[in-house]
């Protein structure tokens, strides 16, 4: 089952990180807040709100335009999916600065940018629903 | 699970790795761990401020695997007790440990320079940093923040209370929580050791991904859906405030009373209505019991051309019921926003907010009575809801202006030996008391627990549920034994103390079981009592005596909810307890061979 998902209220983070820690397992089996395809980011100091962050699946997305390999394609439901085959060898991570809201995380153990899968379940923990997330078609 | 402990030299300026399975597979974590790392590091009869003195911290066995499991355990030799320190916190502390890739932080020595510990994973550094000297705790966590797209960062700082070493300075974590109560700030202060940052980007392998996600989904719909659970969000433990008041069992007017007439005022619910802006949660929580207040302050009259104030700055400060009972009801404080400034004032300056709560209702009386006078405090006079004098009074303290206020710096038990007024400086076991004159259980609780917290065993908790019931005074003593024995288990896993209803004996056995731990409800009773007695083993050998606890008169005057409270009563609890607990084969009689070694 895959989900659109979209953070619509990120004023309602209380930073618990449950969506965060619930993407890990998903993806890695880990609990490991680098290993994610969703973020909570501490804005300068926790006295000020705290910013989510999830892929917002471009139609047109510049993480897979930058990429020299053509390694990231994008997809007609938009966001992206990852060709392994073509992404190994890269040294620059294009792809990871290129996104303006740093959606992008790097896996560190093999190099490859997380994808969000739309598992879903950075929503359905989310104890404050900041996150909006419906079933695809 | 990771059993790597990172030990800190501050003197030496350099750091190692020790791989300790040993201690792991025995205790698990957190207190386990801590308990033991202090009968082994900890030199017998050691000054707390001397550079030998180590702080310890250990993070729990779950700490980022199950929901709530969030608080970080710091031991130390406490200098307002001058026995075991032992310090709770929740904030990101304990996860940014784990993450860095460490189950435990020893700190041993001590600087002459303000210094910083600065870890990110495998990379630990000992810095310089006389430009945060002085700076209050809520600016070092902005100066120390990193701009990191991933992992997990904590940072941990004394006060100015605590480089004056003030003997109930904190360690604020995160901004808005605690490292509390017995005085964890001053023995940073004492190493220089201003702050300590650690930003974590390793993970937390799971054996049994399948189990976890399983149990995890479980206790999370249970954490997000008990009405057990819900208290803590809504209005958070200022709930307990209005129920207090309505039972009989809100400490008030330095506990000469039991209800205050204006609790309206200052209550939770008042709060939410009017001040509350932001609830904030541990990583891992879902729950978000912090609540935060806007403090407004005019925002620089000199720009407002004589005008109507029309512009305000506003701080964000967190409030809880023990800091609002200690700095409202028991001072009589009825201004919600008064009550708020002295939280921010404790908060900015690192000082337990109870404690000093506590002195402040001691100085307002013994000024009254005349034990001092306006020599001692230096022209200000203290009187019950003058939130001005009281801040000046704080401020006074922090900075040791005269010899007075030197002694107020060490604590309430303290002050009052020098100038009077034992009978209502209102500590146990040295420690500020909580905001709870519930019944006998609110009282031997705290006297008998290791940390003398409320929250060691919960007397004042059962002393709610059985009001108007047939319960021996026997059966409230075998509560407590078990009930602080079994906290110890949770506090070894690393979970929050609001969240031990959701972690009964067979969740715990559960969980621990995806994890690879086969532990019985029996075997894991038998170390939280192993790790009581541990504690135990360091307060005796530091000359501790259980029996020769005083109890300040006042507690004897007060209405509770059941009746006034006898001497006799509580102290046939306390031969009970002694008994109960020397069968398990604990000594709680300091050995006089060994104290005459320790006085040498």
């Amino acid at each position: 089952m895959k989900f659109h998902i979209e953070v619509v209220h990120p004023e309602r983070c209380i930073g618990c990180y449950s969506c965060v820690y619930a993407c890990s397992r998903h993806l890695f089996n880990i609990i490991d807040p680098s290993k994610v395809a969703v973020f909570v980011r501490v804005n300068g100091t926790l006295a000020n709100p705290f910013t989510v962050i999830a892929c917002r699946f471009c139609k047109n997305p510049e993480c897979a335009l930058v990429c020299p390999r053509g390694a990231l394609q994008p997809l007609p439901e938009g966001g992206i999916t990852l060709i392994v085959s073509k992404c190994e060898g890269c040294k620059t991570f294009d792809c990871i600065t290129a996104c303006m809201i740093r959606a992008l995380a790097l896996d560190k153990m093999t190099n490859f940018p997380i994808i969000c899968d739309r598992c879903g379940d950075c929503a359905k923990y989310c104890p404050h629903n900041v996150f909006k997330y419906e079933e695809m078609k | 699970m990771s059993s790597r402990i990172l030990y800190v030299n501050l003197s030496e300026r350099s750091s190692r790795v020790v791989d300790r399975p040993d201690l792991f597979s025995k205790y698990l974590g957190g207190s386990g761990i801590a308990s033991k790392l202090l009968l082994e590091e900890v030199r017998p009869g050691i000054d707390p401020f001397s550079p030998e003195a180590p702080i310890i911290f250990a993070a729990g066995y779950m700490t980022g695997v199950f929901p709530c499991m969030v608080k970080a355990i710091a031991m130390f030799k406490s200098p307002l007790t001058k026995n075991l320190g032992e310090s709770h916190s929740g904030g990101h502390f304990a996860s940014a440990l784990r993450f860095a890739g460490y189950s435990a932080l020893v700190i041993h020595g001590a600087s002459e320079h303000p210094i910083i510990i600065k870890i990110i994973d495998d990379e630990v550094k000992v810095k310089m940093a006389d430009s945060l000297w002085g700076l209050s705790p809520l600016d070092v966590e902005k100066a120390l923040r990193e701009c990191s797209y991933d992992g997990m960062q904590s940072v941990i700082s004394c006060g100015k209370a605590g480089e004056n070493l003030v003997c109930y300075s904190n360690v604020i974590v995160d901004r808005f929580h605690h490292f509390g109560r017995l005085g964890l700030g001053a023995i940073f202060g004492s190493k220089k050791l201003k702050a300590i940052s650690i930003l974590g980007r390793k993970g937390i392998p799971l054996e049994n991904p399948l189990a976890v996600k399983e149990i995890y989904e479980k206790l999370h719909h249970k954490v997000v859906t008990s009405d057990e659970m819900s208290k803590y969000h809504n209005l958070g433990t200022s709930a307990n405030m209005l129920e207090l008041n309505e039972l009989g069992a809100l400490p008030t007017h330095n506990f000469k009373e039991s209800r205050f007439k204006d609790a309206e005022r200052i209550s939770g619910e008042t709060m939410a209505e009017s001040l509350l802006r932001r609830k904030i949660s541990c990583p891992g929580c879902p729950i978000a019991c912090i609540h935060l207040a806007g403090l407004k302050t005019s925002f620089a009259p000199e720009h407002e051309r004589g005008k109507k104030e029309i512009f305000y700055e506003e701080v964000l400060v967190p409030y809880n019921y023990e800091a609002m009972y200690a700095l409202g009801n028991n001072l009589l404080i009825k201004d919600k926003r008064d009550l708020i400034l002295l939280i921010y004032r404790c908060e900015s300056l690192g000082l337990d907010a109870m404690m000093m709560g506590t002195v402040l209702a001691w100085v307002t009386e013994a000024f009254e009575e005349g034990r001092i006078t306006l020599d001692e405090t230096l022209g200000i006079k203290p009187a019950w809801g003058d939130a001005e004098a009281y801040i000046k009074i704080i401020d006074n303290t922090v900075e040791m202006k005269n010899k007075f206020y030197a002694k107020l710096a060490q604590g309430v038990v303290a002050a009052s030996e020098k100038y009077g007024g034992r009978e209502y400086a209102m500590a146990l076991g040295n420690n500020g008391m909580a905001g709870y004159i519930t019944g006998y259980g609110a009282i031997l609780g705290p006297l008998v627990g290791a940390r003398h917290s409320h929250l060691s065993n919960s007397g004042y908790s059962i002393d709610q549920k059985i009001i108007n019931q047939p319960i021996s005074i026997e059966q409230i003593v075998d509560f407590l034994i078990d009930q602080e024995d079994w906290l110890y288990v949770l506090y070894s896993l690393g979970v929050c103390y609001f969240a031990r209803r959701i972690y009964s004996k067979e969740v715990v056995c559960e969980a621990l079981k995806t994890l690879g731990i086969d532990k019985t409800q029996d075997e894991l009773m038998k170390m939280g009592k192993e790790i009581f007695h541990n504690l135990y083993k360091f307060k005796v050998r530091e000359g501790f005596e259980l029996s020769e606890q005083n109890i300040p008169k006042r507690i004897f005057e007060v209405q509770t909810p059941h009746g006034k409270l006898e001497f006799e009563k509580i102290k046939s609890m306390m031969d009970y307890y002694i008994k109960k607990r020397e069968k398990e084969g604990l000594h709680l009689k300091p050995e006089a061979k060994a104290l005459k070694e320790l006085l040498k």
